[in-house]
């Protein structure tokens, strides 16, 4: 058998004679503590292994404060580290009654004692204590984590097995066996190896064809055969993808607070495709970290990052965007260090690792991979705009039709441009056509004077207080395709940022608002045009400032692209030179029907102040135009020219009319072409625009080079910015080589073949599928702290076998389905070897475990044919009580379905995350708020009400039992045995025949005695009932149905 | 565990055959003890518990302790003057009046007036509870770290900001399980139709514990438990004629297979059955007397009311309920506070009292926990604009008001101190991990003994700062 790193042998075991002595001392000091104790002794002579025997304890009771976490260390001792605990003389390797260590957890004395004996504090056993002096004497060898050693090239597996054994995987588990003293159960019969690998790799139990087909197939490749028509099947992705929804805390609402639905249906369907069209696993996790990244990203690699955006958002009122933000960059890194890494990272936000080598440096490292996209922290309030970045995905006919659309556009700007400058050319020649003054303005659409009380330019002028808004009425709505005009006075009495002038918009920044704004932002007049702040939204911010206690005039104009270049600030009459802080609008920036926006229509302008923002405190507005289309720059001098300022540059000088001002007026007002050219291209855009409005987007990642930096947080607060730090993978794992500093590089060091973790993880978690126990128990943890691997060969050769297999997920499946370890019954065959592995850690017995709340569901569905198969799509909201959503608060309301919505597959069931559907979160679903490989089964009497009571399981009930009486009309045995085959895939025994004809028995008397019962039960769901059957039959055939769906041997898997 | 040592020496009794591999089912399941009902992990508790019970009265969206409990007259001198930079300390402020012009002091539009026989302040708001005020403790110096509603609720049910962790209800059914066969041993009531901050299932959620442990909804209604109603077209016999025909078959796969993982199962379709019964029991108010509804009020026959679950709560509390929670919302007053927090003084002041009545009546608030209390407080300066009759307040995490009584509980004292302002603590700061070590120590745990395994870690509901028993409060 090949060495592995789980059994190395110490390199001291050749010293043991030169410190007999020392050994014979320490160990009877340790046997006379023991004394009187029963405890069954270590050994000499049994090399003791550091990650089996050793870590454990020293993790369990030392590293809190003599481990990895620099902050926390007390006697500057750590104990994980052999060279420090040696040179501080705790250890001394090989003489156990020289090394502090065994004197400090020998020690009676309450001030010596380790660990020490305060109050609540655990204590050693007699064993452990032991065990860790026996460790010192043969030499104090550390090993690495045992997952942090990297995967073997090769795993040689034993020579076990013989006779039994159908793949390697039996060589392992038969070695195991045979140790353990164990032998293998029997094979498990045919029909129950078929509904088990059926629900392993489908969710589904076998069809009663499938059931046939199997039972009558005599080639000696019937299994094989059994399992690819499974693997095939488009079940297979959703079964899958059902586990990865778990671990991605997908859910269909963002979460926090009101738990708005958040559309991300879209990244389930990709999650199931790449399942089913067996995405090898290194690209299945490329995707999803740095899809965007990939050379020539299509759609579908855009869309796989959304798993970064599906953490949980609020778009509390009051809530502040940076924190929020960041705790949604934490999530993706505890997320991605659980997922792929099987490694627990929340703790390091705050400090280092206590037992792991994981810095909190590491965390934010790590973190900063995901902080680089362009986003806002905070979803909105008022319209449901997707949070950017976010990402068309085409439907149909869309793709071609946006192109087209954008095409026209781009055509349309191209016409337009060449008719401005023959226009150009044309007006330059005839220049005595031209104005040669300031000319008159076209006519505004609103002119409010705003007279007030205080002294203005143009008479008075009105005082703003900051908190209360002055309303523009009559004043348009515009969007991303208006051409429009704003031009006021402004006179602010103070410099802060984003102190907002104007707007049309309904509530502050932090609401993640739609709509446009005027700002002064520290003295910049800053203009923006926003769908969703930051992602989507143009803004301009002038490079000059303002003073202070100055009137200024402030003009914005707008040419309808709704891009930077069309958008313009004049200060003073006089175009300002602007930075732009963003250039990327593509949707409207109104709030639309089309997309259930609150307000619709109803967004008005408004001066001076806005909902919970910072107003133009103190400061005083002055003379309001708002105009309908753009206006020249002619016009804006002119406009400041009417005020009649003393201090205007501009007044009575002529020759401010450059010819460039004068053609640029010509072109705007009266060139007949250029205004044909300018409508055309205008009806393109608003034609794009409203296509573009119905085409769905979706929250992805999207590298962005300006993204702000990343700062290791004090305790995780993020008001608490320390030093900055740029991305890296954890120090720990630095033999695995990473290249470059971004996401993809991530991707890259996380699915490099040598990266110790990856593939150990997942393999471990694919068969907790089908074992329902994982050979690592804890799936989510790998780290010290977790389950040590109960076969680590197993699994070193699972991992080894993915990677060379090119992370070929269906290999993997086959592979374990396939071995003689899972095919062996579950049944106790053996009462003395049950004794001895109650769990099945040694796996002596096949898998038993209860189906899971979307399992359970689903069978029913199947079983009465209910089940709607379509893959994919929005999610459905099938029965549930009415008024939960009410109850909860969120003023939302359960739309339940009413056809195929009632029947899909569980995995689409509507997920609210503050109220999850309560049958599923009784059958221990999680609630999605985060990332959870593993669910803790439980039986309830709850789950018992379920089966019970619930429409869903009573209707499928009914629906059953009709079918049986169609087919088989009074041939009660022949019901029975289509209903156990459909639900347990065998016929019922004798004695269980008895009882269900009883049972039958006894209902029908029932609905037989108590005339119009039967049809009240036979009312329960949406189903139509065939009026032609005797009801009290149906109703009791259906008690029995029901009664079999919570019938343990259809709940278990066995 | 006692159970189990007897089952097991009563199964050795029994000898070979059927009886030999129960035992080693059950053997099994020993590490599951948790399988039995009844049981839970700390056993004995770590100390004799003063506390059997608690009944939890949640004031979700933050109740102002300004027009309640925290007395604070020179507010109303100052009215309508900022607020001092040197009270608020540049502490965050929300989005929602961080942008305000001004910040206006706002005293309380309600008279405080002493009351019992400490003369503790108490609002004209809350003449019943003020009747009752030397029977509590009442702690003015609550504070925590969260400033908006989802993280701060969050904080105080399950002692973390951030989802996951399991709730109150679901750590203590762990540690002490269930003194019923019939009833959860955690409830949740709610009052119906209230809106505003809305509840979150993660706040009675088990967390990383085991599903069995979440907290079981009780809804006013015909269906008072989700899915306890049998379907139309059955009746309790022919419901039970299904249940004996399933018991039935449980009974031949037992002897098929031997899975003691069955009886279980078995059990629970068991209990399911009784809680048809006794759920509905319970949840039926007919047999109460009159002079009883009248304690709590015109609205305690009005079901899903605060005071009808305030009734409802000491009934389920009778019945060996562990943890009730109840949350009534409605206290989120950024603005028309005084209006607002009227209606929510009458809904809640007469029956809290009256609960605390009743049990002392009983003779059940010496081991029964009561306590009021909302996420946060709210500030001392009007959000929005302040005039002479109305105005509004603000998220204040800095100090809070709350009073717990009975079980364990010194009555009639007062803890804790806020500064004249009401803004910062000024004496015997008392932190949200503060509260449930507390919580824990009168239902006879140590909070610092009490984990469970997560992510790695000995996961505690107080956390890894160490927290402080309030013994102050504490007889």
């Amino acid at each position: 058998m090949k060495q592995t790193p789980f059994h190395r042998t110490p390199s001291s075991e050749t010293n043991i004679g030169m410190n007999t002595f020392k050994t014979m001392a320490i160990l009877t000091l340790v046997l006379a503590f023991l004394s009187a104790t029963a405890t069954k002794s270590v050994a000499a002579d049994d090399a003791l292994s550091f990650n089996q025997d050793i870590r454990p304890i020293l993790s369990d009771f030392c590293y809190a404060c003599h481990g990895p976490d620099a902050n926390h260390r007390e006697a500057d001792l750590r104990l994980d580290i052999r060279d420090a605990a040696v040179e501080h003389g705790a250890i001394v390797p090989e003489s156990p009654d020289e090394s502090s260590l065994v004197e400090r957890i020998m020690s009676d004395d309450p001030e010596l004692a380790m660990p020490p004996h305060k109050g609540n504090n655990k204590r050693l056993s007699a064993e452990q204590k032991q065990k860790l002096a026996e460790w010192i004497r043969q030499g104090a060898v550390y090993q690495k984590h045992w997952s942090f050693e990297p995967v073997p090239q090769s795993v040689a597996f034993p020579d076990a097995g013989k006779g039994w054994a159908r793949n390697e995987i039996d060589r392992f588990v038969a070695r195991t066996l045979e140790n353990k003293r164990l032998t293998p159960n029997a094979e498990v019969d045919r029909a129950t190896w078929l509904r088990r690998v059926s629900f392993d790799l489908t969710g589904l139990p076998p069809s009663l064809e499938s059931l046939d087909l199997f039972l009558a197939d005599a080639s000696l490749q019937a299994y094989e055969k059994a399992v690819d028509r499974l693997l095939e099947s488009k079940a297979y992705g959703e079964r899958m993808a059902n586990m990865w929804l778990d671990v991605a805390r997908y859910a269909d609402t963002f979460g926090y607070q009101n738990d708005v639905a958040m559309e991300v249906w879209p990244w389930r369907d990709w999650v199931i495709g790449a399942f089913n069209a067996n995405m090898p696993y290194d690209r299945f996790i490329t995707e999803q970290i740095a899809g965007d990244m990939l050379p020539d990203a299509s759609q579908n690699q855009r869309l796989a990052t959304a798993f970064n955006r599906l953490h949980r958002q609020t778009n509390e009122g009051g809530s502040i965007p940076e924190e929020f933000r960041l705790m949604g960059i934490a999530d993706r890194t505890t997320t991605t260090g659980t997922a792929f890494l099987g490694l627990t990272f929340e703790c390091c936000q705050c400090h280092d690792h206590k037992f792991d080598p994981i810095t909190t440096r590491d965390f934010y490292r790590l973190s900063a991979y995901f902080s680089d996209i362009d986003e806002f922290g905070l979803y909105s309030h008022f319209t449901f705009a997707q949070p950017t970045p976010a990402t068309l995905l085409y439907e149909g006919e869309q793709r071609q039709q946006h192109e087209a659309a954008l095409a026209a556009v781009k055509q349309e700007e191209l016409r337009c441009a060449d008719v401005v400058a023959a226009a150009r050319k044309h007006w330059q020649q005839h220049r005595d056509a031209l104005i040669t003054e300031l000319p008159e303005m076209r006519e505004a659409v609103l002119h409010m004077p705003l007279d007030g009380e205080k002294d203005g330019v143009v008479g008075g002028a009105t005082l703003c207080d900051g908190d209360n808004e002055i309303a523009c009425d009559g004043a348009p709505e515009f969007g991303r395709t208006s051409t429009f005009s704003f031009s006021l006075w402004v006179k602010p009495a103070t410099h802060q940022p984003r102190m907002l002038v104007l707007h049309q918009s309904v509530a502050a920044e932090d609401s993640g608002f739609r709509g446009l704004q005027l700002t002064i932002d520290d003295g910049h007049p800053e203009f923006s045009m926003i769908h969703f702040w930051p992602g989507n939204a143009v803004r301009i911010q002038s490079q000059k400032t303002i003073p202070v206690d100055q009137w200024t005039q402030v003009t914005v104009t707008h040419d309808g692209s709704g891009k930077a270049a069309g958008l313009a600030l004049f200060i003073n009459g006089s175009a300002a030179q602007v930075d732009i802080e963003r250039d990327g609008l593509t949707r409207d920036c109104r709030h639309r029907q089309e997309w259930g926006d609150m307000n619709v229509g109803k967004v008005k302008l408004a001066l001076g102040a806005r909902f919970r923002d910072v107003g133009f405190r103190d400061g005083l507005v002055d003379d309001l135009h708002v105009f309908d289309v753009k206006l020249s720059g002619a016009e804006v001098a002119a406009l400041y020219d009417s005020a009649g300022r003393s201090d205007a540059a501009l007044s009575s000088d002529e020759s401010i009319i450059t010819d460039e001002l004068a053609i640029e007026h010509q072109l705007l007002t009266a060139d007949e072409s250029v205004a044909t050219a300018r409508a055309k291209l205008n009806q393109v855009r608003v034609a794009e625009d409203n296509l573009v409005t119905n085409i769905r987007q979706i929250m992805v990642m999207k590298h962005f080079d300006d993204a702000p930096p990343t700062y290791i947080l004090g305790r995780g607060e993020y008001t608490n910015k320390g030093e900055e730090v740029s991305a890296g993978t954890p120090e720990f794992l630095s033999t695995i080589p990473t290249d470059g500093r971004d996401r993809l590089a991530l991707a890259r060091w996380i699915t490099h073949p040598d990266n110790p973790l990856t593939s150990r993880v997942i393999a471990n978690r694919m068969w907790h599928l089908f074992f329902g126990r994982g050979i690592v128990v804890t799936l989510e943890d790998f780290g010290s702290q977790g389950s040590p691997p109960s076969h680590p060969e197993l699994l070193d050769y699972l991992a080894r076998s993915l990677i060379d297999d090119h992370w070929d997920l269906h290999a993997l499946c086959r592979r374990i389905v396939l071995s003689a370890t899972y095919r062996q019954t579950s049944t106790v065959e053996d009462a003395d070897a049950y004794q001895r592995d109650p769990q099945n850690v040694w796996l002596s017995r096949g898998p038993r475990h209860r189906l899971s709340a979307e399992q359970l569901r689903d069978a029913a569905l199947l079983a009465s044919g209910l089940l709607v198969p379509t893959i994919g799509g929005p999610s459905v909201m099938p029965y549930q009580p009415e008024g939960l959503w009410e109850e909860a608060g969120t003023g939302k309301h359960y739309h339940q379905a009413t056809g195929d919505g009632l029947y899909r597959r569980s995995m689409y069931t509507f997920w609210k995350r503050t109220a999850p559907p309560p049958s599923m979160l009784t059958f221990d679903a999680t609630s999605r708020e985060s990332c959870t490989p593993r669910r803790e089964l439980t039986t309830t009497p709850l789950q018992a009400l379920v089966f019970l009571n619930d429409p869903q399981y009573i209707e499928a009930s009914r629906v059953l039992a009709g079918k049986h009486l169609s087919s088989h009309g009074y041939q009660l045995e022949a019901r029975w045995d289509e209903l156990f085959r459909r639900l347990i895939s065998r016929s019922p025994t004798d004695q269980e025949r008895e009882v269900v004809g009883r049972l039958y028995a006894e209902q029908l008397r029932y609905y037989q005695e108590n005339e119009g019962q039967a049809a009240e039960f036979l009312k329960v769901g949406t189903q139509p009932i065939d009026d032609k059957i005797n009801q009290a039959d149906l109703a009791a055939t259906a008690v029995v149905v029901q009664t079999i769906i919570a019938y343990d041997e259809t709940i278990m898997l066995r | 565990m006692t159970d189990i040592i007897q089952r097991r020496q009563w199964l050795q009794r029994s000898g070979m055959g059927f009886g030999s591999l129960a035992l080693m089912h059950m053997l099994q399941n020993e590490a599951a003890a948790a399988s039995v009902p009844t049981g839970g992990l700390i056993n004995p508790t770590h100390h004799t518990p003063k506390a059997k019970r608690v009944i939890y009265l949640f004031q979700a969206g933050g109740p102002s302790q300004l027009e309640t409990w925290d007395y604070k007259p020179m507010l109303n001198k100052l009215q309508g003057t900022p607020l001092p930079d040197s009270v608020r300390q540049g502490q965050r402020l929300t989005g929602m009046s961080g942008n305000q012009a001004i910040l206006p002091i706002a005293g309380s539009l309600f008279k405080f007036a002493k009351h019992g026989q400490n003369g503790t302040w108490v609002s004209e708001l809350m003449p019943h509870m003020a009747a009752q005020v030397d029977r509590i403790a009442l702690i003015n110096s609550m504070y925590t770290e969260a400033i908006n509603h989802d993280p701060a609720i969050t904080f105080l049910q399950t002692g973390s900001q951030v989802s996951g962790r399991p709730s109150i209800g679901s750590w203590l059914h762990y540690g002490l399980g269930s003194d019923s066969e019939n009833l959860p041993a955690f409830v949740v009531l709610i009052t119906k139709g209230k809106g505003g901050q809305p509840l979150y299932s993660r706040l009675w959620g088990s967390g990383f514990l085991p599903a069995r442990y979440q907290g079981v909804q009780f809804r006013s209604g015909k269906e008072p438990v989700l899915y306890l109603s049998n379907p139309p077209g059955t009746s309790r016999d022919s419901r039970r004629n299904m249940l004996d025909r399933l018991n039935d078959l449980h009974r031949l796969e037992q002897e098929r297979i031997g899975d003691l993982e069955l009886t279980n199962r078995i059990e629970q379709y068991e209990m399911a059955y009784r809680m048809q019964a006794s759920v509905p029991e319970v949840a039926n108010i007919s047999d109460e007397p009159q002079s009883i509804l009248d304690l709590y009020g015109p609205d305690a026959t009005k079901p899903g009311t605060f005071a009808s679950n305030c009734l409802l709560a000491r009934r389920l509390a009778e019945r060996g309920v562990r943890f009730i929670q109840l949350y009534h919302q409605g206290w989120d007053q950024h603005g028309n506070l005084p209006n607002a927090i009227k209606t929510q003084c009458r809904e809640t002041d007469q029956p809290s009292a009256a609960l605390l009545q009743d049990l002392a009546d009983r003779g059940m608030l010496d081991d029964t926990l009561v306590i009021w209390g909302g996420e946060f407080g709210r500030t001392n300066y009007s959000q929005g604009t302040l005039t002479a009759t109305n105005y509004g307040r603000d998220h204040h995490p800095r100090c809070f008001s709350m009073w717990m009584a009975g079980g364990g509980i010194r009555p009639g004292v007062r803890y804790g101190q806020t500064c004249e302002f009401g803004y910062n603590i000024a004496a015997d700061g008392v932190h949200v991990r503060d509260f449930h070590a507390t919580l824990m120590h009168l239902m006879g745990i140590d909070h610092e003994r009490f984990t469970a395994k997560f992510q790695g870690l000995d996961a505690r509901l107080t956390g890894v700062v160490p927290a402080e028993i309030i013994r102050e409060i504490i007889t």
